[in-house]
């Protein structure tokens, strides 16, 4: 490296050294959000410069030379050699869903400094490398998924358990995203409304793309997002109206039902009518969206009102119980390391590489994207007041039945609150009130619409950019909805295929219903426990998906690191080994905590059991007896069905280490390539 | 300049299959027609939407 690149790299370090420095260690005054910027990205450049270097020509020693599936392959579908920026482009908008905002949102609520050094230190180490090490696999074995691999390098029972493992991760992901969406717009006609005319706008586009203007998919996306636009001003109109207002003023319950019948019609109706074109729209707006949002904090460049630790470090917190270790880390999944990263690496992404060395920017950079949106979101949830922050994100059964105890609740924690301020900004924003708004949706478009209207236009055109944040959020939650719906619907009829063969054809209308049917009330079935829970239902779905996630994150680094046992590669193990260790440290204490834990806020068979003391036995106690128990046996499951793979794994490890295994790697054979620069 | 927006309009055009559509017209060496765009589409999207979408 000359003397300028030294020079350079270490001018980043030393940046990167203080922002890290002054977010760990700086108490008192409030942080600027630019130091966490300033930490969070000369971390990730440090680490896609030196360490994914290292793993990419050291352990995996990509060879330029080896034509990839893309080349040998290509088809011009799937198989593709496609420039490596687009290729990034095209996966960070593949992995970057809700998990990356809502997360590190729910997590503030131990203040901003947990978050954020597990956010950087988990993608740096972990989220990052396992993405790279999966996209690096799968590409040599021309694309094949997380199960596939699975199945082939550590044996059946690792096939089969990374099949269910995604199933049952798929309802409980889909039901904790539908709660998101149901407390952003409970009681609200503006956001139903914007929410409920995307539907429309989504089938006139389909409409538009089919019929009208076939291939115009750019086109169209720009019409659908002037139409969302105007939307969000109808809504506004709509919650003013006599008539209307009241139509579109839903509670909990009602929502759920109708995003459940949603579910199920979106997964049956033809895909080119509503789900690929919101598919399209929610893309679109969700990279505009980051742009804009980093564009905002840039210009802005809010305090952190938050603390760096608040009070609820002890576990006691009101937006979900528990303390730091473990609960921080499986809040926060997706910006520091998600699983279902895994399916994407080993999915598209890999068919489209042109050389090997892209594998580097597309696969640990797109992560390294992906984090650096959690820390956006962390800092405009921390932007906020903290007694703004507790009282939307507290649930009524934490603070008190109504806004005076709820106040007086949170003021006594230390972060003052009035209810005058509440009604404030509630009218602000165009909402009747922003109280027991729990989810993480509403307080990050809060604190989004802050630093967007300081941008120009100040607290005048709050509620639009309120209403333009949740939409965005529901917009591309709803399309994980519709999408998971279905491929949930694909791997429960491959599983029932097995034991009756018409179950398993895409094409019978019998086996569509019924499959469709059994994963929407599976997730729906989650989704109602959630919207019914006096604590609001994220302090028990979203550790439950925090756990799954992280668990099938377990589940990919078993894969890779077998896959790097048998490269020979065993000096390196500790790259993959590492990150799952801590994983498999922090997901069982977890699982243990939420099964036996002795508070009923926590455990969940001590829930049931105070539930089972109370007096009057109604038929709603004994339901939520039953959900706690089902929620126990739910996570009992998650851990027995990874401890499976682990165990499946290390056999295979020791295996090949003492010679007793076979060592070959399943690799597709190496082919010179014969791409040239120009097709790139 | 111009080659940072080549890649932005390259990537608009790939997440919205229209480069997708376009090497699939090459490759098989068809010319655009609302038929062929359904056919491709029905396809694409049959591979696309039996994957799962990331939280």
């Amino acid at each position: 490296m000359r003397i300028v690149g030294r020079l350079f790299w270490i001018l980043v370090a030393i940046v990167a050294a203080c922002g890290l420095g002054v977010v760990g260690f700086e108490r008192g005054e409030p942080v600027n959000s630019m130091w966490l910027v300033l930490a969070a990205a000369g971390s990730y450049a440090i680490g896609y410069r030196f360490y994914a270097r290292f793993i990419a020509a050291k352990v995996m020693m990509l060879d330029d030379r080896r034509a990839t599936p893309a080349e040998r392959l290509r088809n011009g579908h799937d198989f593709e050699p496609t420039n490596r920026w687009i290729v990034f482009g095209h996966h960070f908008a593949a992995i970057a869903g809700p998990g990356p905002l809502v997360g590190p949102t729910l997590a503030a609520q131990f203040g901003y400094l947990p978050g954020t050094l597990w956010i950087i230190i988990g993608a740096v180490l972990g989220g990052a490398v396992q993405d790279f090490i999966i996209l690096f696999c799968s590409m040599r074995r021309d694309g094949k998924s997380l199960g596939q691999m699975a199945r082939e390098e550590i044996g059946k029972i690792g096939g089969v358990t990374a099949l269910i493992t995604v199933l049952l991760i798929m309802i409980i992901l889909l039901a904790v995203i539908a709660l998101v969406v149901v407390n952003a717009l409970k009681d609200s006609p503006w956001g139903t409304f914007t929410i409920a005319a995307t539907m429309p706008i989504a089938v006139f586009m389909g409409l538009y793309l089919r019929y009208w203007r076939p291939g115009k998919v750019l086109e169209v996306s720009i019409i659908g997002f002037l139409l969302v636009l105007l939307s969000i001003f109808g809504g506004q109109w709509v919650s003013h109206s006599p008539t209307f207002a009241p139509m579109f003023t839903m509670t909990g319950v009602a929502l759920a039902i109708a995003i459940i019948i949603y579910g199920f019609l979106a997964s049956a109706l033809p895909v080119w009518l509503l789900l690929a074109p919101r598919d399209y729209l929610s893309t679109f707006v969700k990279l505009g969206v980051v742009i804009l949002l980093a564009i905002g904090i840039l210009f802005v460049r809010p305090d952190l009102q938050l603390p760096p630790l608040t009070r609820f470090v002890d576990g006691t917190g009101p937006i979900f119980a528990g303390k730091i270790f473990p609960f921080c880390f499986i809040t926060i999944a997706c910006g520091a390391i998600s699983g279902f990263h895994a399916l994407i690496s080993s999915g598209t992404t890999p068919k489209m590489i042109a050389r090997e060395w892209h594998a580097w920017p597309v696969g640990y950079g797109s992560m390294a994207l992906e984090s650096f949106v959690a820390i956006m979101a962390l800092i405009a949830a921390c932007a906020l007041q903290p007694g703004v922050f507790f009282a939307v994100n507290s649930p009524a059964g934490a603070v008190g039945i109504t806004a005076d105890a709820a106040v007086a609740t949170i003021t006594g924690w230390g972060y003052p609150v009035t209810v005058n301020e509440m009604q404030i900004l509630a009218e602000e924003v165009g909402e009747k009130s922003l109280f027991y708004r729990t989810g993480g949706a509403p307080s990050l478009a809060l604190g989004m619409a802050h630093i967007f209207a300081s941008t120009g236009g100040g607290r005048a055109i709050l509620g639009f950019w309120y209403h333009f944040a949740i939409m965005f959020e529901a917009l591309f939650i709803l399309t994980i909805i519709d999408a998971g719906t279905r491929v949930g619907r694909f791997m429960l009829q491959d599983l029932l295929g097995h034991v009756y063969a018409p179950l398993g054809r895409t094409s019978w209308m019998p086996g569509v219903i019924m499959t469709s049917a059994a994963i929407v009330l599976a997730w729906g079935y989650f989704l109602y426990q959630g919207v019914i829970d006096p604590l609001g239902g994220i302090n028990t779905l979203w550790p439950l998906f925090g756990i799954a996630n992280q668990l099938l994150a377990s589940i990919a680094l078993c894969v890779a690191t077998t896959i790097l046992v048998k490269m020979h590669r065993a000096k390196y193990m500790w790259i993959t080994v590492g990150p799952l260790v801590w994983l498999l440290i922090v997901t069982f204490t977890a699982s243990y905590q939420k099964i036996f834990s002795d508070q009923p806020r926590i455990g969940f068979l001590a829930q049931a059991e105070q539930l089972r003391s109370v007096a009057d036995q109604t038929q709603a106690i004994k339901t939520q007896i039953f959900n706690a128990q089902l929620d126990a046996v739910l996570c009992a499951i998650f851990v027995v069905l990874v401890t499976l793979i682990v165990l499946d794994s290390v056999r295979t490890w020791l295996g090949v280490l003492k010679g007793t295994r076979d060592a070959r790697v399943n690799e597709s054979p190496f082919v010179v390539t014969q791409l040239r620069v120009e097709e790139i | 300049m111009r080659a940072f927006f080549r890649v932005i309009l390259g990537l608009l055009r790939e997440i919205g299959d229209e480069n997708a559509y376009q090497r699939h017209l090459l490759a098989h060496g068809l010319t655009h027609s609302p038929e062929e765009y359904r056919r491709f589409s029905d396809e694409r999207f049959r591979g696309k939407y039996a994957r799962a979408k990331c939280c």
